[in-house]
């Protein structure tokens, strides 16, 4: 395959996946946000919070789309750096396509996390004290894709 | 490298990692999502059960009509507020049909692979009511004192309350699962109690091979609330029989298979010489510890406080694996029982206020009555 097709593979699946994952993230926690909304209305405020953990997942792809794009010259008008297929373009075009792929596999946490938020919404309908403490679980998730952003941030700047 | 070997690795790379993502993906999301729903939803029940406070603050209620005002803003309040004569009959009719109400919201909320199962457990509404009209036609009573107004089978229970002759019953049952029991009944083939466990035999077959067919998580959270179930019966029958002087013979045929208890430990049971000594069977069962708690009671032939003791139990079981798997049917099953505890406190505080007992006495007794 030609470089650009590895960059722009890489551009697709960092935000791809990672988008992907988001949406069934926010899907599974946002039943949740239903069903404890639909038997008392003062849980909309935590489950929403709740619900929008899962979310940010979608924003690491993102970043990291431009990221590649800006490295590989594809956003920013000088034209794409690696056009030629040798090897030195095609490596540079697999560490770009890398970093998109480990932010867009990372990304697949935003689906643990939608579970946590969904339990957690569950269990501040129960009792709304435990607010905080199923925030933090919740959070937990994120550390994972916060890491492959770091790691795809490292790669990018490898070039 | 070459660049066909990098693009080689590049491609199968993608291709494994694709397989394995979308496999897991897709077995994560049809294992929790369907439940996410209905759990958030019963979680948020769970926080309108009402606290030892309220159950303290009702048996002050003196009067029937102040219990059921008191009870108006909790989840029991369409049932009581419809009641049109306040007694405690429909009071107690009142709180038994917000539990059918409670099955009824759980099939139409759980995923559907575990929704047969609710279905089966509203069906125990219709064996109850069965079982209970044959007995009360049999022992000469008003039938209609004994039914629900509830279950898959209404009309046919209200076809058999109103019946002139058993042979009519037969009539109207047949067809159904419920007609050999009877028939064989009538035949006097076999007696009340073996006809009523036949009944339920069946039902318990049906949660068993049900709960057997799941998988995974479910098969085990369904399939241990079945074993109890069974379990809780098994005990019930053997100790009530024990105390009543049932031959081991007779009492064999009361057993139902399925439950957690084996074989040998049922056979010891059936065979000890009296309640006490049955009992003493289940040291080294899981149910050792809620023998042990009861003892006492127990040897003065309290009865109620073993089955109590076991129901206890099985509500700890069911908040223990629910609490393991808190996206799974076991949140439903426990929030089911601790309705169930709920429902039996207000229906003897209720009765306690209706025997004229004094709010102190009750507020003693409410704990022990659950």
């Amino acid at each position: 395959m030609d470089p650009i097709v590895y960059v722009a593979l890489g551009m697709a699946l960092g935000a791809g996946i990672a988008g992907a994952a988001s949406s069934f993230g926010v899907g599974i926690a946002g039943a949740a946000a239903a069903g404890a909304v639909a038997e008392d209305e003062k849980n909309f405020r935590n489950a929403l919070i709740l619900e929008g953990l899962p979310m940010t997942q979608s924003i690491y792809g993102l970043i990291t789309l431009f990221l590649i794009g800006m490295t590989a010259g594809i956003i920013g008008g000088g034209g794409f750096k690696f056009a030629e297929p040798t090897t030195q373009n095609l490596i540079k075009s697999a560490i770009l396509f890398g970093a998109g792929l480990l932010v867009g596999l990372t990304g697949l946490s935003a689906i643990p996390q939608g579970i946590i938020a969904s339990a957690g919404v569950g269990a501040v309908s129960k009792n709304p004290k435990t607010f905080t403490q199923n925030l933090i679980f919740a959070a937990m998730a994120e550390t994972m894709a916060i890491f492959g952003l770091v790691g795809a941030i490292i790669l990018i700047m490898s070039l | 490298m070459e660049v066909s070997t990098i693009t080689a690795i590049l491609d199968t790379t993608l291709a494994v990692v694709f397989t394995w993502v979308a496999y897991k993906t897709g077995q994560i999301i049809w294992k929790y999502t369907p439940y996410s729903y209905p759990n958030a939803r019963i979680k948020a029940m769970e926080a309108r059960l009402l606290s030892d406070q309220r159950i303290l603050e009702l048996s002050e209620s003196r009067t029937l009509q102040n219990f059921v005002v008191n009870l108006e803003d909790s989840d029991y309040g369409p049932r009581l507020t419809s009641i049109e004569n306040v007694n405690l009959r429909n009071v107690e009719m009142a709180l038994e049909l917000s539990l059918v109400d409670l099955l009824e919201l759980m099939v139409k909320i759980m995923p559907k692979r575990v929704k047969g199962f609710f279905e089966l457990l509203e069906e125990s509404i219709d064996v109850r009511n069965i079982s209970n009209v044959v007995k009360a036609k049999l022992n000469g009573l008003p039938a209609q004192d004994y039914i629900i107004p509830a279950g898959k089978m209404l009309p046919k229970v209200k076809a058999i309350t109103e019946a002139k002759t058993m042979e009519e019953i037969l009539v109207i049952l047949e067809g159904t699962e419920y007609e050999e029991p009877l028939r064989k009944l009538l035949l006097k083939e076999i007696t009340i109690q073996e006809f009523e466990l036949d009944l339920y035999r069946n039902y318990y077959t049906k949660l068993f091979k049900y709960a057997n067919s799941r998988k995974g998580e479910e098969k085990v959270i369904l399939l241990e609330f079945v074993r109890m179930l069974i379990d809780e019966r098994n005990i019930s029958t053997i100790l009530r029989a024990k105390m009543a002087g049932m031959s081991p013979e007779n009492l064999k045929r009361l057993i139902i298979e399925g439950g957690s208890l084996s074989r040998a430990t049922l056979d010891a049971m059936v065979n000890a010489e009296d309640h006490i000594m049955a009992m003493g069977e289940l040291e080294g069962t899981k149910y050792g510890q809620v023998i042990r708690d009861v003892r006492e009671e127990l040897e003065s032939g309290n009865l109620e406080a073993i089955e109590r003791a076991i129901r206890r139990y099985r509500l700890t079981r069911m908040k223990e694996l629910a609490q393991f798997y808190p996206l799974s049917v076991g949140v439903a099953l426990t929030y089911i029982l601790e309705r169930e505890m709920e429902v039996r406190k207000l229906r003897a505080i209720a009765k306690l206020i209706v025997d004229g007992v004094k709010p102190e006495k009750i507020k003693e007794l409410v704990g022990e009555v659950a």
